[in-house]
């Protein structure tokens, strides 16, 4: 092996492949932390609301008409809605997860009003709830019939008494013991309004699909409203997009005072959701190739012209002994030593980027195998780059070494 | 130790057919110095690149130290080159960025000897040729005829059996020239076959034998040098 020669070689030639180096090291750097970032997003893109998001659909019903009754309206819907062909179940709620807007509120597990509260995404829904969201009730019970009232502004009751919660929110406000043990608890809404979680549920996130709190989300059996109404569907597997148009379509035919509108499945809801992490993991992936393709063009311009200017050297080194082989290890392993100056520097780079990262923008900090597979992978690039150049110095002639211009 | 026989070279361009060598055929027996001259473009350099398997010949047979080598492939003739021919080129050849050690190390390190072996072999080669202080040197930092003593050592350095000098005082006045002749002198002195292509008759009497090469043919045993190199 060649490393001695071919190292002090460099030390006497700095200036271009310390340049290269550089260029190796910032790419690198930015590599790292770009695909740290698109691995953050794409695991918040990942998390599963708990809901059946293949399978449902939303829409508002807005009505106009001033002698409405939205109740009995309601009602009606509800009831031409789970029984038209292919539709599993629905429900009347106020929001979905991950829709960007909901309601949230505080629960506490003892009364008063200095007392630490856990925040939560409520979901309003009647007992069809639990199976129009598709979500995995894995303690307690699903709610009654008589459970369910339409929210009466003029009451004192302003809350109804009981709810179902998510496990990460039962184990938000109990940490001491298990989620299932959380069923018959108490815990207080508006600082003293007691409520009994009857039920918990596996996963459901609330609305919010950058709040950190995502996972605690309760489902609260209320019916609200005056004038719109906004309806959860959920349809028999494969039928979804089938019969959106005719549930709009029925609906609107069944009651002229209203429209129908903003029906979006729950698919188009998650890729709104996220639509910006969608577009900056994009980004970040279009920037990290072009920093691989420039740090690729950068070695094979400096490979091409360390061949040209050395081609008499080269053909000296093949006269001398020299098989083609050696020539073209030669090359490689001089790019092997620019690009390890390069990943370790990098490596260096990258660490500090992402320290400053986490406290800056509360990132999570890299994970142990990211540097070692950069390193990897831009090794790769250098010695794929290099190929070309040094397979084309493995061919100088030995003969050149005897002509004098 | 080099046998040539009926040996041809033709470069062929599109339109042009060059006869660099014509049923050129030579011996040089072990041990032999040997001067090559003949006007420019007579064949010289291409006779010194198909001895010296830098350049495969068009047809003919090429025995070395007793092979053949016409039908060797490019690995197994840059073998060859290292293990039997040592170079010594007109403009020395040397690598600018590497020191005096790692220029006499190169084909060493092709011929895969190790460490110690190599630095042995360097450092005896280095005190041959006279430059064992300036060892850590720079080519740029050594005068033409120190380079010139260099580019002997790094031939010298894998034990040849056979040198082939292509115009070694080329690039150096008269003073360095004769040094540089001296010391090919004394290594032919101790058994190495030289081949010396060069312009200078002066230089070409020196060598045992003499051979004149025209339109890429030879005409051996010149009589008048002075002669022949005006031609």
């Amino acid at each position: 092996m060649e490393i001695g020669p071919i190292w002090r070689t460099m030390l006497r030639n700095k200036s271009s492949y310390v340049l290269i180096a550089l260029q190796i090291a910032v790419t690198m750097a930015l590599m790292v932390n770009a695909i740290a970032i698109i691995q953050e997003r794409t695991r918040l893109m990942g998390r599963p609301t708990g809901i059946d998001e293949d399978n449902i659909f939303t829409f508002n019903s807005t009505g106009f008409d001033p002698n409405m009754d939205f109740q009995a309206l309601v009602a009606e819907d509800l009831d031409a809605i789970r029984n038209h062909p292919g539709i599993d179940n629905a429900v009347m709620t106020n929001s979905l997860p991950i829709r960007n807007g909901g309601w949230g509120q505080q629960f506490q597990t003892e009364p008063g009003t200095d007392v630490e509260s856990v925040g939560t995404g409520i979901y309003f829904v009647d007992e069809h709830g639990v199976d129009t969201f598709g979500v995995d009730l894995i303690a307690g019970r699903n709610f009654t019939s008589t459970e369910i009232n339409w929210f009466d502004p003029e009451s004192d009751d302003m809350w109804p008494s009981v709810v179902i919660v998510s496990a990460a929110l039962a184990e938000s406000l109990f940490p001491d013991i298990s989620y299932d043990e959380a069923v018959g608890k108490t815990a207080y809404v508006n600082s003293v309004e007691p409520i009994t979680i009857v039920g918990i549920v596996k996963t459901l996130q609330a609305s919010w699909p950058s709040w950190e709190h995502i996972e605690n989300a309760s489902l609260v059996p209320q019916k609200r409203g005056a004038t719109s109404a906004r309806y959860v569907v959920r349809t028999e597997a494969g039928y979804r997009d089938e019969v959106i148009p005719q549930i709009e379509k029925m609906l609107a035919e069944s009651y002229k005072g209203r429209i129908i509108r903003n029906s979006k499945t729950m698919t188009e809801v998650r890729n709104d959701a996220y639509a910006s992490d969608s577009a900056m993991i994009k980004l970040l992936f279009f920037v990290v190739s072009v920093l691989i393709a420039i740090t690729s063009l950068g070695i094979v311009g400096l490979a091409s012209f360390s061949v040209t200017r050395r081609t008499k050297q080269i053909g000296t080194r093949r006269a001398l002994g020299a098989t083609r082989p050696a020539i073209l290890r030669y090359f490689l392993l001089e790019n092997f030593l620019i690009s390890s100056v390069g990943v370790a520097t990098g490596a260096i780079l990258a660490v500090g980027l992402n320290m400053w990262m986490v406290q800056t923008f509360n990132l999570t900090p890299l994970a142990w195998y990211m540097i070692p597979s950069a390193m990897l992978v831009l090794w790769l690039v250098g010695q794929l780059a290099v190929y070309g150049p040094a397979r084309r110095a493995s061919f100088v002639s030995p003969a050149i070494a005897t002509r004098t211009v | 130790m080099l046998n040539m026989k009926d040996i041809s070279k033709v470069y062929r361009t599109e339109s042009v057919e060059t006869h660099a060598l014509r049923d050129f055929s030579l011996h040089v027996e072990e041990g032999e110095f040997v001067s090559v001259t003949g006007p420019s473009g007579s064949g010289k350099t291409t006779f010194l690149n198909v001895a010296g398997l830098l350049e495969e010949s068009s047809s003919g047979i090429y025995e070395l130290d007793g092979r053949d080598v016409s039908s060797l492939n490019d690995n197994e003739r840059s073998r060859l080159r290292n293990e039997k021919i040592g170079f010594i080129f007109q403009s020395f050849n040397l690598i600018p960025e590497l020191d005096i050690f790692d220029n006499v190390d190169v084909p060493l390190r092709y011929r895969g000897f190790g460490n110690a072996e190599r630095k042995k072999r360097i450092e005896r080669v280095i005190d041959i040729v006279g430059l064992g202080s300036r060892i850590k040197h720079l080519p740029s930092q050594l005068s033409g005829g120190q380079q010139q003593r260099v580019a002997i050592a790094r031939a010298l350095a894998g034990e040849p059996r056979f040198l082939l000098a292509d115009e070694p005082t080329g690039n150096l006045d008269s003073e360095m020239a004769e040094s540089v002749m001296q010391l090919l002198e004394s290594i032919n002195a101790e058994g190495t076959t030289i081949v010396m292509v060069t312009h200078e008759p002066n230089l070409a009497q020196r060598a045992r034998r003499n051979i004149y090469v025209r339109d890429g043919q030879l005409e051996e045993a010149v009589p008048d040098l002075q002669v022949a190199a005006a031609l």
